[in-house]
């Protein structure tokens, strides 16, 4: 017995130090990927500190050849020319109206028809959701003559709600997560409510969408995100200085001496501040979003 | 299916012919059946018996694919789930989670578009009767299984229904929990006096709850009668399986001759025994039903042992005891007394209570 012990002490050492060294190993492998993930991180950031930088330095400085990894001479010139020389309250306002009202249409209409083809049996329910999925493979790029045109003769081009309503499409993917979401909701719930009198209306803003909060508001997030950051579409549609949000606003800073850097970077900096508040805040909401988007459900 | 002399004599609910079919697959066929007004009946049967479609076709969740579906002599086949007058309890309660008690239990009135002030009387009032005053402005996440199982009948219950309707409300419970709720269910029943209807594969709350048992068996009514009747007069081989616990003993047995109502039945070992029957005439070979209770241990060597054989397995309950002998028609199941003294691998003898067997034929039917 006492040879069976010793043998068995013989056979855990080695396993010991195995492990001991598969840990060394993992660790050495751990360093490495937190090095290089930390050197990607470098990378990532550097040019945003980079733009941050450069708004607090004079013209000439930035101009100047060489690399100049802080200020020498602080100023907040820039700052205060894009603050009080331009329209960039008007700019800001103009976002928040667009983005609010893409966020409100689209989170509204993605969960209404999220809902009808999840719960409702009507005629040509698997067309219109074969449609919707067809529509992801159509990039938003390759519909904008279109949406210029469709708007031009809605006479709509140069005005806010122009800029809002090609918008409504870009996301079926909303539509996609809601009707997800809703299929997971057990039958029960459907069936308890309806046999309490529900209407389908009432079960939607009831029952549904209040069980499921936690994707509306992530989705509300990613789309006031997206809808904040489009260029390409409130560029085409806008051509008055006050109806241009702050993404297209950017291009109008700008003097008789040509393009300033300094000013152009204040005022995209201005322009990301709201997006980056709003994630630094719901920063687990977006990432749900994402991974949600992304087909993870969180 | 109750007869029907005149209005008083109506049934509350009542199901004509009604048949479901999913596609090709017959869940429920050319199915009758009558409840009576102020009933607790239950629908009884393994699962996959059509039982819950048969509640659901009544509740309006399930739509009927053939025959009709009266409530208080109306004709509801066509009427939507909220207009019939009934209220249901679900097997997972679905209590809405983002609601609190209150809230859940006035959910149908607030839907109707009652008065904030209404809702929240009768939410109370519903509240009191249930004992869950405490817990009205509580989320369904922090209540107990067995708050939880109450809050859905209080949601039920504050619809002041003509039926309720009751989807194996107890089987997410524990078992002493479980005792406990279906006292309530009886105490509820008696005090409100509606009809209930109650879906259950459990044949102790079956038996414990209703005064009317429906046994389905694969979508048609097996035996319908009241807990006693089902247990000591089973109309067939299935029902007379299903209910007790533990479960009938069945065996092979020829059927010597038959002088009117009773059958000389020759076990097997050659000893013959005279069993009741009600019909049965010219059938040679039957099977004969005995219940565990009906069969008493005695010596092996006692001259009226109808069997003998070794004691295979033994359960002490407290209150009986259970065993399981091996004898020459295979393996039967005796409870005996609590303090029954035997010991597994001992053999003894087991005397047949003959007055209690049953005789099944060839297709099941009791003889």
């Amino acid at each position: 017995m006492s040879a069976s012990v010793e043998r068995g002490a013989d056979l855990t050492t080695p396993l010991a130090s195995r492990r001991l060294a598969r840990l060394r190993r993992f660790d050495l492998v751990g360093l490495a990927v937190t090095l290089i993930t930390l050197a990607a991180a470098v990378l990532w950031a550097f040019p945003l500190y980079w733009g941050l930088v450069t708004t607090f330095k004079p013209e000439y400085e930035i101009v100047r050849p060489g690399v100049q990894l802080w200020p020498e001479h602080f100023t907040l010139e820039n700052y205060l020319h894009v603050l009080l020389q331009t329209k960039i309250g008007l700019w800001y306002v103009n976002s928040l109206i667009t983005s609010g009202a893409v966020t409100i249409i689209v989170v509204m209409m993605s969960a209404g028809a999220g809902y009808a083809i999840s719960q409702l049996d009507f005629p040509g329910r698997r067309f219109f959701w074969w449609m919707i999925l067809a529509s992801f493979m159509v990039p938003v790029s390759a519909l904008i003559v279109n949406h210029f045109i469709l708007m031009s003769q809605f006479r709509l081009i140069n005005t806010l709600a122009g800029v809002v309503g090609p918008q409504l499409v870009y996301g079926p993917v909303t539509v996609i997560i809601y009707k997800q979401f809703f299929d997971s909701v057990p039958k029960d719930f459907r069936e308890a409510a309806v046999m309490d009198g529900s209407s389908e209306l009432q079960l939607l803003f009831r029952i549904y969408l209040p069980m499921n909060w936690g994707v509306t508001t992530a989705l509300a997030i990613i789309t006031f995100i997206g809808a904040w950051n489009q260029f390409l579409w409130p560029f085409l549609a806008i051509s008055s200085e006050d109806k241009m949000n702050i993404t297209v606003g950017i291009t109008q800073v700008h003097d008789a001496f040509g393009v300033s850097y300094g000013r152009d970077l204040a005022v995209a900096m201005l322009a990301a501040m709201p997006v980056a508040v709003i994630y630094l805040i719901f920063q687990r909401r977006v990432t749900q979003a994402i991974m949600l988007s992304a087909g993870i459900k969180g | 299916m109750a007869a029907k002399n005149g209005e008083a004599a109506a049934p509350h609910v009542e199901l004509r012919r009604v048949t479901k079919r999913y596609g090709p697959v017959t869940a429920i066929s050319d199915l009758s059946l009558a409840v009576d007004k102020g009933s607790f009946t239950a629908l009884l049967g393994p699962s996959g018996c059509g039982k819950s479609t048969l509640l659901r076709m009544i509740a309006g969740l399930e739509p009927i694919t053939a025959g009709q579906c009266f409530i208080d002599n109306l004709d509801v086949t066509d009427v939507p789930p909220a207009q019939r007058r009934i209220a249901m309890v679900f097997q997972s309660y679905a209590l809405y989670p983002h609601m609190t008690v209150r809230q859940n239990i006035a959910f149908s009135l607030s839907v109707a578009g009652q008065p904030r002030k209404v809702q929240n009387e009768r939410a109370q009032e519903v509240a009191r009767i249930l004992q869950l005053e405490p817990y009205l402005d509580r989320r369904p996440a922090e209540l107990s299984g067995g708050q939880r199982q109450r809050v859905a009948i209080g949601r039920a219950l504050v619809r002041k229904p003509e039926v309720f309707l009751f989807d194996e409300p107890l089987s997410n419970l524990d078992a002493k929990l479980r005792v406990q709720m279906r006292l309530e269910l009886a105490k509820l029943h008696a005090d409100l006096g509606t009809t209930m209807i109650y879906v259950t594969h459990d044949q102790t709350e079956a038996m414990t709850l209703a005064d009317k048992i429906v046994v389905l068996d694969k979508g048609v009514i097996s035996q319908v009668g009241s807990p006693l009747e089902l247990y000591n007069a089973p109309a067939n081989k299935f029902v007379a399986a299903f209910i007790g616990s533990p479960s009938m003993n069945f065996f092979p047995v020829d059927i010597a001759a038959i002088n009117g109502r009773t059958a000389s039945v020759v076990l097997p070992g050659g000893r013959t025994v005279e069993i009741d029957i009600a019909t049965g005439a010219g059938a040679r070979s039957a099977e004969l039903g005995v219940r565990p209770e009906h069969l008493t241990v005695v010596d092996p060597k006692d001259p009226a042992a109808t069997f003998a054989g070794a004691v295979a397995i033994i359960e002490h309950l407290g209150n009986s005891t259970i065993l399981y002998v091996e004898t020459a028609v295979g393996q039967l199941i005796v409870e005996g007394e609590g303090d029954l003294d035997a010991k597994s691998g001992q053999t003894v003898g087991l005397r047949l209570n003959q007055s209690h067997a049953r005789l099944f034929g060839a297709t099941g039917a009791t003889l």
